[in-house]
């Protein structure tokens, strides 16, 4: 019978009530972090945003390191970019995969409008006012053919079109080709120029905050709900009085909106745009940062932002790379890894084998490998991973069978799996130091697609994304 | 009218058209099984292209090979196709298996990140830099003799009559496999509701393995080909080639081999022409191909030769 | 009683199939429908038509005196036309409350910039559509009240869900309600809520109803008029009891009474 009890249950309660929909019950959170999020949500979230800003705004002052400062303002105009994102795909569920394009046209657009090319020197506001509206415009021109189409060719258009938008920068002599747009102006805000990082970072703070309220505005009234419901159920949303195709357009020109302003201030501090600014590799960053985050949570995709970008930047240096790499493993296993013995047993084993597998290669073929110098760190990893004197080839199969290994190894079960990660773990870091760390960059962007395959298979929801429970 | 131009240009449109209809097939194929466009698909043809020049240079290269270039010919093609296919099925096994039951958008974001994924480890394992676009370094990497025929205004190499020969055979095998083998019925069973076929007793895993098999080795095979073609291999051909296969696909409708097919020729003749024909048309070549896709959507959005979804509300 | 909703002779056609063949049909202000058939009869796709998922081929479809045809779905909404689904169609990852918010939106006006402005004129509306929420809640009693209007939807028991697509499909402010299999899948107390419920709606809420049920015990209950549907053809109209007995009727659901002569073979 149907219970008539006014307070809430302080857990999932079974009962006549509860009826969970079949789709993925995936619920890991353990009592520190509830009891955590229960205490933040009583506080208000204006206080918790602007308690964030502070936090913030007082960090670009603490710090006077240019590279810092640097990192933070390439965090605050992608988690920019990423709330954009997060209205199409997360508030509207539309994939829209050209959004990167609305990026570069309002950092193109700047570079028309305040640049020498055309002896233009706009004000800042004029221009973003224009890049604001206008990238608007074109979202809703690039989303108006698929209106009546289902989600996986909008999937397809959007990309085509983010496609045409590096053909056409990359050819077009108006914006000089695969040359670029150069010394483009600082931000002229009545007068006053934006000159140094600092000054930058403040400035893409105030983007940030900005682009959070009002999103957070629309998303808490009728069309925040439209739009949400559009995800949800798209025709029962249409058949209840929601005009979808109108709410889709308007998500799309929201996003393009976001998306064209944080390039325009992204053009700015660069002074020097290219093509490839703003292709793939910033997609897929952006995808990654939403889906990591929990798309359709503000608070999530702003954690991912932080966690992806400061993530790259430590992946850029072969050093820190390194550090990051085991440090992740390591938080891997202990994450993972139950019953707790098996942690110190596999980082044990691990080691063991290390020092084992080191000591056989290096005495039987001592002129393919050579004591690991590792740019002058610990010593004592020298003598447990091999480094091959010639690690073209050998690199490259070692990460062929990196990526057979664990492929396979998600195959095993039970203690042979975790007693296969010994050799296969021992592998990673031979194919780390070996290969992968030699190209930093493109290393970054392997482990940003593995992340998003993961993701979706592991934790769809991401990191702060609410629960979702879909009928498929 | 120039004939000998126009001539010219249908026979490379046709002949590059191939190229996307072999790659629209595999990514119909794909489709029709599972309703999932599979961004990868174009980066499988990537691979497809290195496995046939790693296949080369390992029985000498274009200059010396070790054995009749024919011979050598179909070993490249049989290794592509074949380690293409594993990869298909490696991909679907470990990256979208898990997300059958996720709602649409899940697999979708996995397939990009599975493009980017392999695009990437191409780069990281073969090196951008090997291949990196200049004509000189690479113009000797696939060049075979290229005994022309000439026939009238028409002049059309062996090898884009290779191509186009292998591409009509391979559609017409794959449509025989599918109206007529039993695993072609079962395949089309699938297609239409998967679960109603795993209570008729077919192993729905094995079938979607096999269509990934197929339509990977298909795309395996259009790899080999652009690389004998176009000389010069790199890791992103996959993504943008992939693109116009899919809009291929979509415009002779998804889900249709005989349609890919003709998207393929349709995409393929449209680029032809409009490089030939319009003004700086290279540069726009992108923006015309676009346009008609979006005409053809809005006209026909099932496509040319596509069916339409009848879906119970 | 003035005819709110009038279908005159729609015809409609699924590929080669006929699926609504000539069908006129006349629902009065506020009298409460029941449209019967056996399953397959074509009857959610009377609803679909009526809602503008298809357009009919031939014929028409009037509210109010106004054709409906060829207007787009969710103005016939805005129109007075709502409706639940035969499989539930609710927004499951919002919450009970917003279920009933988001279905507000047709009869709400406030812009994008209003909102983001918070303007007096959206913040009076933000606060009229809470309350009309709470209202179309309260009429389910206990049963959606309380804690449970923050909870997920997802998280309601099966009969609840009903009514909260009831509650969601009433928030739209409609003139005509229609209800596909309310008491789908419900145990008898519940169904027997459901038929008191229907009849408040209309005496409480003034609505004309149109419901399609396949429950005989609530048909009866709720029917001023059966409206009885084959292969998507009337084949019978009129009280309960007629519509009931009649021979066409029993031949759709039952099959064809056999004969002495059948009997004897």
């Amino acid at each position: 019978m149907d219970d008539r009890s006014q307070q809430p249950p302080d857990g999932p309660r079974i009962g006549a009530d509860e009826w969970v929909a079949r789709q993925g019950e995936h619920r890991r959170q353990n009592e520190l972090t509830r009891r955590l999020g229960r205490a933040g949500e009583r506080i208000h979230p204006a206080f918790r945003f602007f308690a964030l800003v502070a936090g913030i705004a007082i960090f670009g002052i603490a710090t006077s390191d240019q590279y810092y400062q640097r990192v933070g303002f390439n965090t605050l105009y992608y988690a920019a970019l990423a709330l954009g994102l997060n209205v199409v795909v997360g508030w509207a569920g539309l994939l829209d995969l050209g959004y990167v394009a609305f990026f570069g046209l309002g950092a193109y657009a700047y570079a028309l409008l305040d640049s020498p090319k055309f002896h233009h020197h706009w004000p800042a506001l004029a221009t973003m006012v224009v890049v604001g509206f206008g990238c608007a415009i074109v979202g809703i021109l690039v989303s108006l053919p698929s209106r009546r189409l289902f989600g996986d060719y909008l999937a397809i258009i959007t990309l085509f079109f983010g496609q045409i938008f590096y053909n056409l920068v990359g050819n077009l002599s108006l914006t000089n080709g695969q040359n670029g747009m150069t010394n483009l102006d600082p931000l002229n805000f009545f007068g006053f120029h934006i000159t140094t990082v600092r000054q930058y970072f403040y400035v893409a703070l105030i983007l940030f905050t900005v682009v959070t309220c009002v999103l957070w505005l629309v998303n808490n009234s009728r069309t925040g709900r439209a739009w949400r419901s559009l995800r949800e159920d798209q025709m029962a949303a249409q058949l209840l009085g929601m005009p979808v195709n109108w709410l889709k357009l308007l998500a799309f020109a929201f996003g393009a909106s976001v998306a064209g302003l944080s390039g325009t201030v992204f053009a700015s501090l660069e002074v020097n745009i290219f093509p490839n600014n703003f292709y793939l590799s910033v997609l897929i960053t952006l995808y990654a940062i939403v889906i990591l985050g929990g798309a359709g949570s503000m608070p999530g995709v702003m954690l991912g932002a932080f966690t992806i970008i400061v993530g790259l930047e430590v992946l850029a240096t072969p050093d820190n790379a390194r550090l990051l790499f085991y440090a992740v493993i390591a938080a891997g296993l202990v994450l993972w890894l139950r019953p707790w013995f098996w942690v110190p047993i596999v980082i044990g084993g691990t080691v063991a084998f290390g020092f084992v597998v080191s000591a056989i290669a290096t005495a039987a073929w001592p002129d393919a490998t050579k004591p690991t110098s590792f740019g002058g760190q610990n010593l004592t990893m020298s003598s447990w991973v091999v480094e091959l004197t010639n690690p073209t080839r050998g690199g490259a199969y070692a990460y062929g069978a990196l990526i057979a290994a664990v492929l396979g190894v998600t195959l095993l079960k039970g203690w042979v799996q975790k007693v296969a990660l010994i050799p296969v773990l021992y592998l990673a870091a031979f194919a780390w130091e070996n290969e992968l760390a030699l190209n930093p960059s493109v290393t970054a962007e392997i482990l940003l697609g593995a992340l998003l395959i993961t993701l979706m298979i592991v934790r769809p929801t991401g990191l702060l994304g609410q629960h979702r429970v879909e009928i498929v | 009218m120039n004939w000998d131009e126009f001539v010219q240009l249908t026979v490379i449109g046709l002949t590059d058209g191939c190229l996307f209809a072999l790659i629209a097939l595999g990514f119909s194929i794909v489709y029709g099984i599972l309703k999932l466009l599979n961004f990868a698909q174009g980066d499988v043809f990537m691979i497809g292209a290195f496995i046939g020049y790693f296949v080369l240079t390992g029985f000498g290269g274009p200059d010396a090979p070790d054995m009749p270039v024919p011979l050598l010919l179909v070993l490249m093609f049989l290794f592509a196709m074949v380690g293409c296919g594993l990869l298909g099925v490696v991909i679907e096994r470990f990256a979208y298996r898990p997300l059958r039951n996720a709602p649409r958008i899940a697999p979708l974001i996995s397939a990009l990140g599975v493009s980017f994924f392999l695009q990437n480890s191409a780069l990281l394992v073969f090196g951008g830099d090997r291949f990196y676009g200049s004509a000189e370094l690479d113009s000797g990497l696939y060049r075979f003799p290229q005994y022309g025929l000439q026939w009238g205004p028409l002049q059309i190499s062996i090898l884009r009559m290779l191509t186009v020969g292998l591409t009509l055979v391979l559609c017409l095998a794959l449509t025989l496999l599918v109206a007529k083998t039993q695993i072609g019925k079962a395949m089309r069973a699938t297609a239409v509701d998967r679960e109603a076929a795993t209570m008729m007793g077919i192993n729905t895993d094995r079938v979607i393995a096999f269509a990934f098999f197929v339509g990977s080795a298909v795309s395996g095979a259009a790899g080999v080909m652009f690389g004998l073609m176009f000389d010069n291999i790199t890791n992103t051909i996959g993504f943008e080639n992939g693109l116009l296969a899919f809009t291929a696909a979509v415009i002779g409708g998804i889900g249709s081999i005989p349609g890919a097919m003709l998207g393929g020729v349709v995409v393929g003749l449209a680029q032809s022409y409009t490089t030939g024909y319009l003004p700086s048309g290279a540069t726009f070549q992108d923006v015309w191909v676009f346009s008609l896709l979006i005409i053809v959507l809005l006209v026909r959005p099932t496509g040319l030769l596509g069916k339409a979804d009848i879906r119970k509300v | 009683m003035t005819a709110l909703l009038e279908l005159s002779g729609v015809t409609l056609h699924f590929g080669g199939l006929k699926v609504i063949s000539e069908l006129d049909l006349v629902v009065s202000e506020n009298e409460i429908v029941s449209l019967i058939g056996p399953n397959g009869a074509g009857k959610t796709t009377v609803f679909n038509l009526i809602t503008g998922v298809y357009d009919p081929e031939e014929g028409d479809i009037r509210l109010d005196g106004r054709s409906l045809v060829g207007v787009v779905a969710h103005k016939r909404t805005k129109l007075g036309v709502s409706r639940t689904f035969q499989t539930l169609r609710l927004f499951l990852n919002l919450t009970v409350e917003e279920n009933v918010m988001a279905a507000t939106y047709c009869h709400t006006r406030s812009h994008v910039w209003q909102s983001i402005l918070r303007t007096p004129f959206q913040r009076r509306e933000e606060r009229d559509v809470r309350a009309l929420a709470d209202d179309k809640l309260a009429f389910f009693g206990d049963r959606l009240a309380g804690y449970r209007r923050r909870q997920p939807a997802y998280s309601l028991s099966y009969a609840n869900r009903r009514r909260l697509e009831i509650a969601r499909a009433t928030a739209t402010k409609p003139r005509l309600l229609l209800l596909d299999e309310p008491a789908a899948g419900m145990n008898p107390v519940e169904t027997h809520e459901i038929t008191e419920l229907i009849g408040r709606l209309r005496d409480e809420g003034g609505y004309t109803i149109l419901v399609i049920e396949h429950d005989m015990h609530v048909v009866e209950g709720i029917s001023d008029r059966v409206v009885a549907l084959d292969h998507g053809v009337k084949i019978a109209e009129g009280s309960f009891e007629t519509v009931a007995t009649n021979e066409r009727v029993v031949e759709a659901y039952l099959g064809l009474r056999a004969t002495e002569e059948d009997a004897a073979r």
